[in-house]
Parts: structure tokens; sequence; C-alpha cells
């Protein structure tokens, strides 16, 4: 919206030609990215993790089942060119079944991000838009979820529900994590609500609807997708929790949590096994951070946080 | 300060309402029950009858959250006020706070060397901001927040029980030395080493960050201009008033002292509430989840209360 209000305006000169104000202005997505690209750890971050999506993706996609067959004459081998990493206690490719791990964990994480930003933009511009009791009940239920310990809940949703199942995992992460982003909303939607531009919305007579969607959630996004960004690095390492628990992927499904979980009785023979799959994590994790504030110092300067 | 209390446990109730109604209806809604194991031809379903009767679950399921939610609170002098539990037909409130001592020994030795290792580290990087001992920190810390719990516990384990022997790998006392204090140190370093550096990394970025706050306010620029010592500045005017919200973060930490651990206790097998809540969840056994999660919601309040009224006895601005 910015970007529309400050684009090179046509000015009708006394030749009546139109004169065209050249002076370069800045679109707002233009200072974004300029405020982004100073960041160069979030640059680091965003190329690293484009690097892991586009890697977990290719490499099951190019090696086959590499990553889940299992040769017990190649058992805890060494690294060699086609498995850089070695084979682990089955024989299988540990490179191979690493890329399928994190496929399975970037895409239970970046699913589970998107739930959580689809119920608390939901949740949240509902309880600011209309305010008053509906605001008060919905708070109230936000507190309810807050107060019980997170962790527990979702081991609880997904044993209950489904051990090992890829939508339970992400829907019980999503269920449990959409607090924070309703709250941002509800915060902006509270100062949005009073803004000229939905006022002029409204005077022109546009639903609720309309306003809602089309003016105030655009508006108070900014917020909403750093902390998303930041929760992807937490519901990685929520998933990897699960599944290193027993609850989420178990094999012969790979994820980086249960590659950790069976490296565990390898310390002596391969302890290498255990190191692949965590650095892997604390990448993805690091990265998804960097990115995070990145992202904050570029769509919402007013939230920098002084370091 | 009473009134406030009193008025934040009444708005409480409603809260613990939710709490209890949200997690009975996860617990009873779920498919299968936790009989579900013992069904096979060689049991009668009468038997399961017998089973399901006994504990209630027959009963329409408003009934039960009635009789459950009531007979709950009645648990300081009532052994079996949280039922018994499926498993082994022990009184639940038994079997959790038989489990509390040790957790609360692992996450209390964890907090305290966090906070004493945290604090002169947050206080160094404020006070030295962008010299190369911030940056070193600021990078530690930031690489220490990203490390997974249960990752760091397994590398500690490998390289420090497995490979080098110096520790053992799990349980709280070695065989038949149970009760021993250098046993159970022994037994607590690597867990209590793993959830130190963990939090180190979260504490002492959060009290550099209140530190640099407060360095740059007035008081201490007039401080520094009296003439007063580097030292007397810092450590008197700056740290108290940079210390505040560390008090709040230590309420915030109430309910962590008794859930939190779950994970780490699970990698270094260590007999506490977590490893009894996992195991409640995969036997379904109801009573010990529901205790379980009353238990870890009420900290939650508990806790937030704590940090609001830590908050008010150690920042005399702030009124109730």
């Amino acid at each position: 919206m910015e970007g529309a209000q400050s684009r090179p305006i046509p000015v009708l000169s006394e030749s009546g030609v139109d004169e065209v104000d050249l002076t370069p202005v800045r679109t707002y997505w233009q200072l974004v990215r300029q405020r982004f690209v100073r960041h160069r750890l979030a640059v680091i971050a965003f190329f690293l993790l484009s690097f892991l999506v586009i890697a977990s993706i290719a490499i099951p996609f190019l090696t086959g089942n590499a990553w889940a067959k299992t040769d017990l004459t190649l058992i805890n081998k060494p690294p060699s060119l086609i498995a850089p990493f070695g084979y682990d206690h089955l024989g299988t490719n540990t490179f191979a079944r690493l890329m399928k791990g994190l496929q399975t964990s970037l895409f239970i994480g970046l699913s589970a991000v998107t739930v959580i930003v689809v119920i608390g933009i939901t949740v949240g511009s509902i309880a600011g838009f209309f305010g008053g009791w509906v605001d008060n009940a919905l708070m109230r239920f936000v507190d309810i979820v807050l107060s019980i310990p997170t962790f527990f809940l979702i081991v609880m949703l997904v044993a209950f529900w489904g051990t090992g199942n890829v939508w339970v995992i992400i829907i019980a992460i999503g269920l449990t994590g959409w607090t924070t982003a309703a709250r941002l909303v509800r915060a902006e939607f509270l100062s949005l609500r009073e803004a000229d531009f939905v006022q002029a919305a409204r005077a022109l007579g546009a639903s609720d609807r309309r306003i809602v969607v089309r003016h105030m959630i655009p508006s108070a996004l900014a917020p909403v997708v750093v902390a998303a960004t930041l929760g992807i690095a937490d519901s990685v390492v929520v998933e990897a929790s699960l599944s290193f628990l027993g609850f989420g992927i178990n094999p012969p499904e790979a994820s980086l949590g249960n590659m950790l979980t069976g490296a565990q009785d390898f310390f002596y023979r391969n302890p290498l096994l255990a190191w692949y799959p965590g650095v892997t994590l604390v990448l993805v994790v690091l990265a998804a951070s960097f990115l995070g504030d990145g992202l904050r110092d570029a769509l919402d300067p007013r939230q920098r946080v002084e370091v | 300060m009473a009134r406030y209390i009193a008025r934040r446990l009444i708005q409480a109730i409603p809260i613990i309402i939710g709490i209890s109604i949200i997690s009975f209806l996860i617990v009873y809604l779920s498919p299968g029950d936790p009989f579900d194991r013992f069904r096979s031809n060689k049991v009668s379903p009468e038997v399961i009858e017998n089973l399901r009767r006994v504990y209630g679950l027959d009963q329409p399921l408003p009934v039960q959250f009635v009789k459950w939610f009531t007979a709950f609170w009645s648990f300081p002098w009532n052994p079996t006020a949280w039922g018994y539990s499926i498993t082994d037909g022990l009184p639940v409130r038994d079997k959790i706070f038989e489990r509390i001592p040790s957790t609360l020994q692992l996450m209390g030795v964890s907090l305290f060397f966090t906070v004493v290792i945290a604090i002169p580290i947050g206080i160094l990087g404020a006070v030295r901001q962008y010299s190369w001992s911030d940056k070193i920190i600021m990078i530690v810390a930031t690489i220490g927040y990203a490390l997974p719990t249960f990752w760091l516990g397994i590398i500690l384990k490998q390289i420090f029980a497995a490979q080098l022997d110096i520790f053992p790998l799990f349980g709280k006392y070695s065989f038949g030395k149970e009760g021993d204090v250098l046993d159970l140190a022994w037994h607590l370093a690597l867990p209590v080493a793993t959830l130190t550096v963990v939090g180190v990394a979260g504490w002492s970025r959060y009290m550099r960050a209140s530190m640099l706050e407060v360095l740059r306010a007035d008081y201490i620029r007039t401080a520094r201009a009296k003439g007063l010592a580097s030292s007397r500045v810092i450590f008197k005017h700056a740290l108290r008033n940079a210390l505040i919200p560390i008090v709040t973060l230590l309420g915030l930490t109430v309910p962590a002292l008794l859930t939190g651990a779950a994970i780490t206790e699970a990698v270094f097998t260590w007999p506490g509430l977590g490893g009894l809540g996992v195991s409640s969840v995969v036997d379904r056994d109801y009573p010990v989840v529901l205790a379980f999660v009353m238990m870890g919601g009420s900290m939650v309040i508990i806790g937030n209360l704590l940090a609001d009224v830590l908050y008010a006895v150690v920042d005399p601005r702030i009124k109730y």
C-alpha cells in the first residue's frame, strides 16, 4: 500500500503533455529489500535455508530409495564418493537418509507453521476486529492454551490420535503454537481499526469481510511473517524431539529426530552417526532464526531489537 | 498486595476450569481406551467391561468430569484425590509426588548454575559492548540457544560417558549406592550440563540486553559524571536495576522446574516427572495424564503470579 502511494505521479504540464516526476522514489518493497540485504547474516541464512530445502527435495528424488535400502555388507562402512557420510548401522547410505530425514523435518516444520499462521490470523483478526466480548472470550481461550505445558500437550495429541502420522504431528504442533501469532495480529488490528485508510474503506461502504481481508490483514502481516519464520525453528525441533521420544516419525521412515535415536546405540562403533542429523538440525534452527531477525529488521523496523 | 494476589487467584479459576475441560476432552474423545491392549481372545469382554466400570469409564462424560474435577482439589489430605493409576493401581498422587524430588534436584541445580554463570557473562557482554569478548559471547550464546536440548544431551553422553568414560550413561544412582550424595552428583553432571548450556545461552542474552538498556539511562550518566568508579556504577547502580527483568524470568521458570525437562530426562533416563508424563501417555494411563496436565497448568499460573509479585517486590515503582 505504501508502495502505491509513493509511485511516480504523472503531472499535467501547460503544454498538455504528461510529464513524469523522475526523482527516484523507492517503493515499500525496495526499502524492505535494502534493509534486508544490509543484514548480512540474514542473507547467508536465506541462501543456506534455500540450499537445504532444494537439497532435501532434489537428492532423495535423484537417488530413489537409497535412503531406505539396507545392505548388510555395508554396515558402518566409512565415507566414500557415493556415500559422503558413510553407512549406518543397517548399511544405509547415511547422506541419502539424512537428506530424506531433512525433507520430512522441513515439510513438517513448514506445514506446521502454515497451520499456526492460518489459525493465528483467523483468531487474532476476529478478536481485534470485533473487540468487546468476542475479543475477551478469545483472549481468555489463548490464556488457557498458553497455560497447558505445550510439549506435553503435543505429545498427548500425537500419542492419542496417531503416533507416527505426519499430518497428526503437523496439526498437533499447529493447534498448540498459534497463540503468539493470534496476539500479534490482534494487537495490529486494534490499532488498524482506527487507521485512516480503514475508516475510508468503511465510509465508502466496504463490507466487514472486505475491510478485514483486503485492507487490514495485509497491513498486519509483517510481525506474523517474522514470528512464522522464527516458528519454523521451533517446529522442526519439536518434530525432532517427538521422533526422538518415539511419538513422531518412526523407522523405516526417516526424520532427523529418529536418526538421532538410532545413533544412540552406536556410540562406540559409529560415533559420527549422532553428529550428522544433529548438526543439520542446528543449521536449520540457526538459519531460520537469523532469517527471522533479518525479516524483522526489514519488514517491521519498529520492532527492531537493539543489540 | 494481598488483595491483588487474591484477585489474581480468583481470575485463575476460569483458566483452571478451561484447562481441565480441554485436557479431559483430548483424553476421553481420543480413539481407543486404556484397556485396548487387554483385548484378545483370551480375555472375555466381561472382564474388560468390569475394568471399565472399576475405573468409572462406563459413566457419561460430564459425570466423569464433575466427579474427577471435584475430587481433584482434595489432594492435600486425600491420597486418592487424583484416582488410581491404570498401569499399576497405585494412587496417582503418590506416583507423582514420588517423582518430584528427582526433577527438582535436576532442575534446581541446573537453574542455580545457569543463573550464576549467565549473569556475569551478560554483564561482561553489555559493559564491553561490541568488543571481541562481547562478539564471542554473542556468537556462542546464539549457537547455544539453537542447540536442541536432546541433541546436546546425546553428544555430551557420547563424548563424556561413552568415549571418555568419565560420567555414567544414565540413571540417578549406581546400583547399591542409593542415597550417596557423591554418586548423585556424579550422575547429575551430564544432565545438569545439558540444561545449563542451553539455559546460559538464553539467560546471558537476556541479561546482556537488560543491562544495555539500563546502561543507557540518564542516572547512569549522572553517576559516571559525578566521578564514581566504574565498578561502582556497574555493580551498585546498573546491576540492581538490570536484575529486575531477570527476577521476573525466574518466576516464569517455575513451571519448567516441574515439567520442562522431559526430554533431558528421557536422554539420561532420569527418574523424574517428565519420564512419568511420557510413559503415562504411552500407556494411556488417563488419571496420571490428567493429573500431570493439571499440575503443569497450575504451575504456569502460579509461576506467572509469582513473576508479577516478585516484580513488585524488587521494583518499588511497581504498585498493584
